[in-house]
């Protein structure tokens, strides 16, 4: 509370000065007023451009550096609004107007008194130093010193700028080279430095010891990011991101970038450097971000400014264009280190694109004629062709290739454009020592993820206009075997954990699921693990029909993906250019006429030979010796089918009104040994099976927000050591009506569950998990109670609405989980007043613990307590979450001034534990009992046929 | 340039029976076909003839006009008319390359038409001469190659393919043509490749492409190495594969549509039935207006792509949504040239069409090759009368006995996921009503495939018994069992109606004995029936679906046990009595042993049964719940090697078909192969616009 207020104070001072901002500025503009105080404001907030940029710089490396000194020499405040007046304000004051003396004196004075008023200024040796007018033209400037606890002050006269406290220096510990820089940064004499103005020292050292401590993590930074309005202090968080692990830093990327989208100038600022850095570093991240600021900005306009607006839309325009890949910004660099045009340049780059520069435009359309040679083979082929100078296709080939692109577009546009992008992809341009290749290998890193996306979702929507599940089941295995025809390739599964590359869709598994007009689907897809997805090499296509059979086949496995990738070589028709292809192709025509007769069979025999192999293995085995003849009793054959029939009850049977139920009931652990023996990649030891359900024409974002929370609520009572049991999955926004959810696994919903079995679900536990007191069962018991308390209490916090079965899914261990988070908070169904209760409790669930009597029922509500309790405690930590992403959003789920606060209210800060535990039992009373809850169960059954 | 013909037109009528104007060009043909060298009288001689709009009529009656010697005698001027069409091929002038194409054309029909009892080498001394040969070969492959390969018009393409076409179809026999030595040395197998994988040029020039490399796969296929087969074996560039999927798929199914129109008018009501009854007494061919001339060619080069390679088995599976509503039923004028220009000009609107009308027809189906060759297979196997047809039956029972055989093929046949309706033609028969069931569920492919084996095999028990084709059947039923026992695959099949199929062909064969045995060998069907039922009696455990079924296998066993004993009794006639049948008569007495063991077994029980019970007529569910008493009691001896299958082999036995196959379409295709004046027009117009 103390640092809070700490924050508070610093935040009022800033109050201050601000209002006289702009009037004063205005003045300045037409050389009426040439107050030095206005000076003295201008310099301050010139310093504190650069203060947050040499901030920035600290750890931001070389890119950040250009940067900063773009900032610093060009004109570039946000703070005030319209940067460019200002600019040019400054040149011109500087020289005429100003008698620095006056504004030297005018400004101590000015600042003694703010002082004073605001009582905080225990602690100053704040000096002035003259300015003479600087020789070069560049501004002059004063600033304030404050000085720190240990009341170190220095001034540095030199150049007319600045002094510094060594508060911004921070010893903030930093990972890896940013340390390096820092001192760097300090050694430089003269770099401007300078502390946030108007601060108390000692409650500041406050504030930074929390900051420094250990215990500051990043849902603090992100706090204090939010809730401070202090430059300085977001400038030093800002650069305080870099220091924590990316991945805690990812869990927070929606709250970043509304705050960068929607939250006040500097906050974005100082959020912006680390943006830049990790987009720069990871394709994945910068895909995410683009993603995000696309669908948050989407119903911006209304509530932010043009200008914030725009903010957003240029960055995510920057990462598209993909001008943050690491080349791009290497070669930034160094012509920025070279010439003032790289300065200008870099400052595009990086900093706002003017729409009259070309950088972009000239970027993509040099790109564009290398695009076209999507096929890798053939372009190879040119190249050797060309270089050996015989006369070939060399020249007609690219004319070729063009039509042959305009052709699939008219056939499949966006398929094919994935299959351009994918294929063109699938070749590393390894042999770039040509330049042309340079522009080529930049948008390679993003356009292929994003052309799969784009035609997974181009698939959604087609999915959509057909009227059957049986269709739009056929449809989409249709469509998903085109695209696979363009795998492997550097794309990749954003909501996977592990970096991999997409190397086949197992299309047939694919399935439409249950929903009313739109077609969400569910698909698996075939990975391989990679150390880097950027930089490790794409695995080489291997047909499809060459399924493994046997371990002998491996050997001829690798020669085929040897001569895949080197299928070039089957292309061209001058011989001689690769020595392995030719050699390779020779061999196998020798092989072949070895074979004579059967030329045709070579191709086969391997194959033919194993499973003839196999049969007689088969036969043998079962023919004990061939010399007398074995007996069987017909009546075991019939127990063996019926028995074997029998074992696998759990699955489903399959519906084609249904088709995700039987899909998803299947154990995952077979579903991926099935699909790793059909799949002629599935030898790889790195081979992995993941699956996503695309969803298009939905809005994700509140299920991303409801991600986040439940991530939050698991890692709060992990920390508090409450069993309770939640499965959060995790979600990916790239659009604001469209995005991709990781399905859970062995899973399926009540309603499935109900429908297929037929059975209440105490039975159907009984008939999963065995008798009441097998330990199977007693184990499913538990999680289904731990798991359904921490829903209970996930629902009533969120307000969680439309809880019917068909959103309630069940899995095999025995855990429910909710899913569907589209009613949170203050958003619900238009409906009658259904769902009145707290949370969904049904007289099932309480059937499945035992009973309102029995020990699981109390476990259960004492799991609830325990549960509210450890929320209670890091509320902040949830409603924070929440908070800052109500900012500037339409979602439904914000509707309403108050939802925060009833949001806070839900936790009960003010009760004491017997109260808490009352309401408890009161809500469970409440909502067992609810006739709303059955009413909606009713509703839903007869209008969507949920049972 | 159209000016003279015009011209010469006009002449000709008014002039009557005097002296024919002669065209520029045919005086010069005439030139060439003098003994002394056109250019001593024109220095550009070559030049300008290659201007001219070329007259094939004349140029190949003059050249079938002449006796061996008296070509013998000009081979020096038509060696320098080859070499210089050659040349030309090179130059930039598109029309002098479009007249060079078009004489070399006519060339090689002209000298071919001669028809020369050593044909070969003669040739092309003729053609070439000896020593130039191999160079200009290699010159014209070059070019064509270039003309194929480069940024050209699809007309000069298309003409290039044709003149490959024409050059690979003047012989009878395919192996026969010495002059394919040189097209195997330069390969354009590439070419054709590129041409298939370009998705624009493989929608107009696709059919051409895939029937040339079709017959050039054919070339001596079983004497040397052909680099085709090579080639076309280990080819793995999915664009090509599934630009030949589509160009197959895309034919066939336009036939099926152009079946189904007919069907459907043929289906108009009463009245048009009874003339269409009185029309097909006075007209023969009504027949042949139902059922269009098959397209062999077509299915040579499906069976060649599924037999040779593995990789385009995938592409069996590969849907094409957009293929049927593309393509609106329209008269198909010539079945054999569905590149037509009306085809071609909806295709590119597809997308259009495709988001837009979808919806609106919810019978539209998405479909893939499989299925459209199953329904194809349907159709063709209706009818297998005529020689003709029975060969394109084989040929297509050949394909599914390749593609049954194919362990990825199975996969997707059997995948659960991938399941479809799929609308088999059944023919219309008298004692059974055409059921036009809409309501087909949804199954797996594999289910397609042995609702078609069953068709075939209940239809065709006529007196010209196709046993060939019968034994495929069953091979392919077996094949796909074997698939089913290996992967536990439990297909949801009635599989009763294969029994019951199985039993009529027993059936068939036991009261057709005699006029049967003087024609085929009776026992290995018999034999296979047999064992596809001893798969069941002994893996049913393996893939049949529900415990009930296998009780009703042994319900249908009992049921039909006269056929298994009739059986019986005939096999152990023939196996005792020393005839030439005995072997493979004993064959089958050995494997009949289960089934009589079951009938032997079963019989009494359901009798004492029924006798117990004072019923005469014991229902099925009587006897199911006896037989499934009285599993335990009976013992059944395991066979050997039921699961073992032949693989299919081209060669030797399907040698001869092929080569006679190869024959016909090559002939085929050279009759159809039109290289008429109606090009030339589009051809000039084209080239003018572009010049």
């Amino acid at each position: 509370m103390y640092l809070f207020l700490n924050v508070q104070i610093l935040y009022k001072v800033w109050t201050i000065l601000i209002p006289h901002c702009a009037p004063i500025q205005f003045d300045v503009t037409f050389f009426f007023f040439p107050h030095p105080f206005l000076l003295f404001i201008l310099a301050a907030m010139d310093c504190d451009d650069r203060t947050r940029d040499e901030l920035s710089e600290l750890s931001v490396p070389r890119d950040a550096v250009a940067d900063a000194q773009d900032a610093a020499l060009g004109p570039c405040p946000p703070m005030c609004g319209n940067g460019n007046t200002l600019g040019c304000i400054l040149e011109s004051i500087g020289e005429n107007v100003i008698d620095p003396v006056v504004a030297e004196r005018t400004c101590q004075q000015v600042l003694e008194s703010l002082m004073q008023k605001q009582d905080v200024a225990d602690n100053v040796c704040g000096s002035l130093e003259g300015q003479d007018e600087v020789p070069d033209g560049s501004l002059p400037t004063s600033a304030s010193a404050v000085g720190e606890s240990s009341k170190e002050c220095k001034v540095h006269s030199s150049r007319g700028l600045q002094i510094v406290t060594t508060w911004t220096l921070a010893k903030c510990d930093r990972a890896g080279d940013g340390i390096k820089r820092d001192k760097e940064l300090l050694n430089l004499e003269g770099l401007p430095r300078r502390i946030p103005a108007n601060s108390s020292a000692s409650k500041q050292s406050l504030l930074l010891r929390l900051f420094e401590s250990k215990l500051f993590d990043v849902s603090m930074a992100i706090s204090y990011l939010h809730n401070s309005k202090e430059p300085g202090v977001q400038a030093y968080l800002g650069n305080r991101l870099f220091s924590f692990p990316p991945d805690t830093v990812d869990f927070y990327l929606p709250q970043l970038l509304t705050m960068y989208l929607h939250g006040p100038e500097e906050a974005g600022d100082a959020i912006k450097p680390y943006l830049v850095h990790r987009c720069r570093h990871g394709p994945d991240f910068a895909l995410r971000c683009a993603w995000l600021l696309g669908a948050y900005s989407a119903d911006g306009p209304a509530v932010s400014s043009r200008q914030r607006h725009s903010r957003g839309t240029k960055l995510r325009r920057l990462i598209l264009a993909d001008e943050l890949a690491p080349t791009a910004g290497s070669s930034a660099d160094q012509q920025n280190a070279n010439s003032g045009f790289g300065r200008a340049r870099s400052k595009a780059v990086i900093g706002l694109i003017p729409p009259s520069l070309p950088c972009p435009g000239t970027v993509l359309s040099a790109i564009s004629p290398s695009k076209r040679t999507h096929q890798r083979s053939k372009s190879d082929a040119t190249s050797c062709v060309s270089q050996a100078g015989v006369l070939r296709r060399s020249s007609s080939n690219p004319k070729v290739e063009m039509q042959s692109e305009e052709g699939q577009g008219s056939w499949r546009p966006e398929s094919s454009r994935a299959v351009q992008c994918l294929l063109q992809q699938v070749e590393p341009s390894d042999d770039g020592q040509g330049g042309s290749v340079e522009p080529d290998r930049r948008t390679v890193r993003l356009a292929p993820e994003r052309e799969f996306l784009k035609s997974l979702m181009a698939i959604g929507k087609r999915l959509a206009s057909l009227p059957t599940k049986e269709q739009k089941t056929q449809r989409l295995v249709a469509e998903l075997s085109l695209l696979n025809l363009t795998l492997p390739a550097r794309i990749w599964l954003p909501t996977a954990a592990f970096p991999h590359h997409i190397v086949r869709l197992p299309y047939t598994q694919a399935v439409v699921l249950n929903s009313k007009d739109k077609a969400p689907y569910l698909i698996y897809v075939e990975v391989l693990e990679c150390e880097d997805m950027e930089h490790s090499p794409v695995p080489a296509r291997i047909p499809e029909s060459r399924i493994r059979n046997t371990r002998s086949e491996e050997n001829l496995l690798e020669e085929f993906s040897i001569t895949s990738e080197h299928r070039a070589g089957s292309f061209t028709m001058v011989p001689n250019i690769d020595p392995d292809e030719d050699a390779w192709a020779q061999d196998d025509i020798a092989d072949l006429q070895v074979e004579q007769p059967e030329i045709h069979k070579s191709d086969k025999s391997t194959n033919s030979s194993d499973t003839i192999s196999q049969f007689s293995v088969d036969s043998i085995t079962s023919l004990d010796s061939k010399a007398e003849p074995v007996y069987f009793l017909a009546g075991d054959i019939r127990r063996r089918l019926s028995e074997q029939l029998n074992v696998p009850a759990t699955q489903f049977r399959r519906d084609p009104e249904d088709p995700s139920a039987a899909a998803l009931k299947e154990p995952w652990k077979e579903k991926v040994q099935r699909i790793r023996e059909s799949s002629p990649y599935g030898h790889f030891p790195n081979w992995r099976l993941l699956s996503v359900i695309v969803k298009c024409g939905d809005d994700l974002r509140q299920e991303l927000l409801a991600y986040q929370v439940l991530t939050q609520l698991q890692a709060i009572w992990e920390q508090e050591r409450v069993p309770l049991w939640l499965k959060p999955y995790k979600i990916l926004v790239t659009s604001a009506d469209s995005g991709m959810i990781e399905p859970i696994v062995n899973a399926v919903s009540i309603h499935q569950v109900k429908k297929q079995s037929q059975l209440s679900l105490l039975n159907f536990f009984l008939q999963e998990h065995g008798h009441y007191n097998t330990e199977a069962f007693l184990c499913a018991r538990r999680n289904f109670v731990q798991s359904c308390a921490a829903y209970c209490l996930v629902c009533y916090l969120l307000q969680v609405k439309d809880r019917h079965n068909g959103n309630i899914l069940l899995d095999q261990e025995g855990h429910i989980i909710h899913i569907d988070f589209g009613f949170i908070l203050s958003s619900s169904p238009r409906n009658l007043g259904f769902e009145t209760s707290a949370f969904k409790l049904t007289q099932e669930f309480v059937d499945v613990m035992g009973g309102q009597d029995s020990d699981m029922f109390l476990y259960y509500k004492l799991l609830m307590l325990q549960g509210l309790i450890a929320a209670r405690k890091h509320m902040e930590r949830v409603v924070q979450i929440v908070e800052i992403m109500q900012q500037g959003s339409q979602l439904p789920c914000f509707h309403g001034a108050s939802t925060i606060r009833q949001l806070k209210e839900r936790f009960h800060m003010s009760l004491t534990e017997e109260q808490l535990q009352m309401l408890i039992d009161q809500m469970v009373e409440g909502s067992m009992r609810s006739l709303t809850t059955r009413l909606y169960d009713g509703f839903q059954y007869i209008t969507n046929g949920i049972m | 340039m159209a000016q003279p013909e015009k011209k010469s037109g006009l002449l000709r009528k008014s002039s009557g029976s005097k002296k024919v104007f002669k065209e520029k060009v045919v005086l010069m043909y005439d030139e060439i076909f003098k003994t002394e060298d056109p250019v001593q009288n024109n220095v550009r001689f070559w030049e300008e003839l290659f201007l001219l709009k070329v007259n094939l009529e004349y140029l190949e009656a003059k050249l079938e006009s002449l006796v061996g010697d008296q070509l013998m005698q000009m081979k020096d001027n038509i060696n320098s008319l080859f070499h210089h069409c050659v040349l030309t091929l090179r130059e930039d002038h598109q029309i002098r390359v479009v007249n060079a194409l078009q004489t070399l054309c006519g060339l090689l029909r002209g000298v071919h038409q001669k028809n020369m009892p050593n044909t070969g080498f003669d040739i092309i001394n003729i053609l070439m001469g000896f020593d130039n040969a191999e160079e200009e070969m290699k010159s014209l492959m070059v070019s064509l190659d270039s003309l194929l390969c480069g940024d050209g018009s699809l007309s000069l393409k298309g003409l290039c393919l044709k003149l490959l076409l024409c050059l690979i179809t003047v012989t009878g026999n395919i192996s026969q043509n010495t002059i394919l030595e040189y097209i195997m040395i330069n390969s354009i197998f590439e070419a054709i490749i590129q041409i298939l994988s370009t998705p624009q040029i493989q929608q107009h020039l696709g059919y051409d492409a895939v029937v040339l490399l079709a017959l050039l796969v054919n070339y001596r296929k079983y004497e040397s190495a052909n680099p085709y087969i090579v080639k076309l074996s280990i080819l793995d560039d999915e664009m090509a594969l599934n630009g030949t999927g589509l160009v197959l798929s895309r034919t066939l199914c336009e036939y099926n549509r152009h079946y189904k129109s007919k069907e459907e008018e043929a289906q108009g009501g009463i009245f048009s039935t009874i003339t269409n009854i009185v029309g097909n007494m006075f007209i023969g061919e009504a027949e042949e207006k139902l059922s269009p001339r098959t397209n062999e060619s077509l299915l040579l080069a499906l069976y060649e792509a599924v037999h040779l390679n593995r990789n385009f088995i995938a592409v069996l599976a590969h849907s094409h949504p957009e293929m049927e509503p593309a393509t609106p039923p329209q008269s198909p004028s010539s079945p054999n040239t569905p590149t037509n220009s009306q085809l071609d000009g909806n295709l590119p609107t597809s997308d259009a069409l495709v988001s837009t009308e979808l919806p609106l027809d919810p019978n539209t189906q998405t479909s893939n090759l499989l299925i459209t060759f199953l329904k194809y297979c349907s159709i063709v196997m209706q009818d297998t009368k005529d020689e003709h047809r029975l060969n394109s039956a084989k040929l297509c029972l050949i394909i599914l006995t390749c593609i049954a055989e194919d362990q990825y093929a199975n996969s997707f046949l059997h995948d659960d996921n991938m399941t479809f309706r799929v609308h088999l033609h059944r023919m219309p028969m008298r004692h059974r009503k055409k059921v036009v069931d809409k309501n087909v569920p949804s199954r797996p492919l594999a289910c397609a495939v042995l609702d078609l084996m069953v068709e075939f095999m209940m239809t065709h028990m006529m007196k010209d018994f196709p046993m060939e084709l019968y034994l495929r059947c069953v091979a392919i039923v077996q094949k796909l069992i074997c698939y089913q026992k290996k992967c536990r695959v439990r297909l949801h099949y009635t599989w009763q109606e294969l029994w019951a199929a199985l039993i009529s062909v027993l059936k068939f064969l036991l009261s057709h004995e005699t006029v049967l045995l003087g024609k085929h060998n009776i026992f290995p069907l018999a034999l296979q029936v047999v064992n596809l039922f001893n798969m069941f009696i002994t893996y049913g455990d393996t893939f049949l679906p529900t415990p009930g079924s296998y009780d009703e296998l042994y319900y249908e066993i009992i049921r039909m046990h006269q056929a298994f004993d009739n059986l019986y009794s005939m096999v152990l006639r023939h196996s005792t009595n020393n005839g030439q049948w005995k072997d493979p008569a004993s064959k089958v007495t050995q494997a009949l042993v289960n089934i009589r063991a079951i009938v032997n077994h079963f019989n009494p029980k359901i009798e004492s049964f029924a006798a117990v019970n004072h019923i005469s007529q014991l229902s099925e569910e009587q006897v199911l719940s006896v037989v499934r008493c009285n599993y335990d009691t009976l013992t059944l001896k395991l066979q050997d090697s039921l699961d073992h299958y032949e693989r299919y082999t081209e060669q030797p036995r399907e040698a001869s078909f092929f080569t006679q196959l190869v024959r016909s379409i090559s002939a085929d295709v050279r009759r159809t192969l039109s290289l008429g004046t109606l090009s030339q027009e589009v051809l000039l117009k084209e080239f003018s616009t572009i010049a």
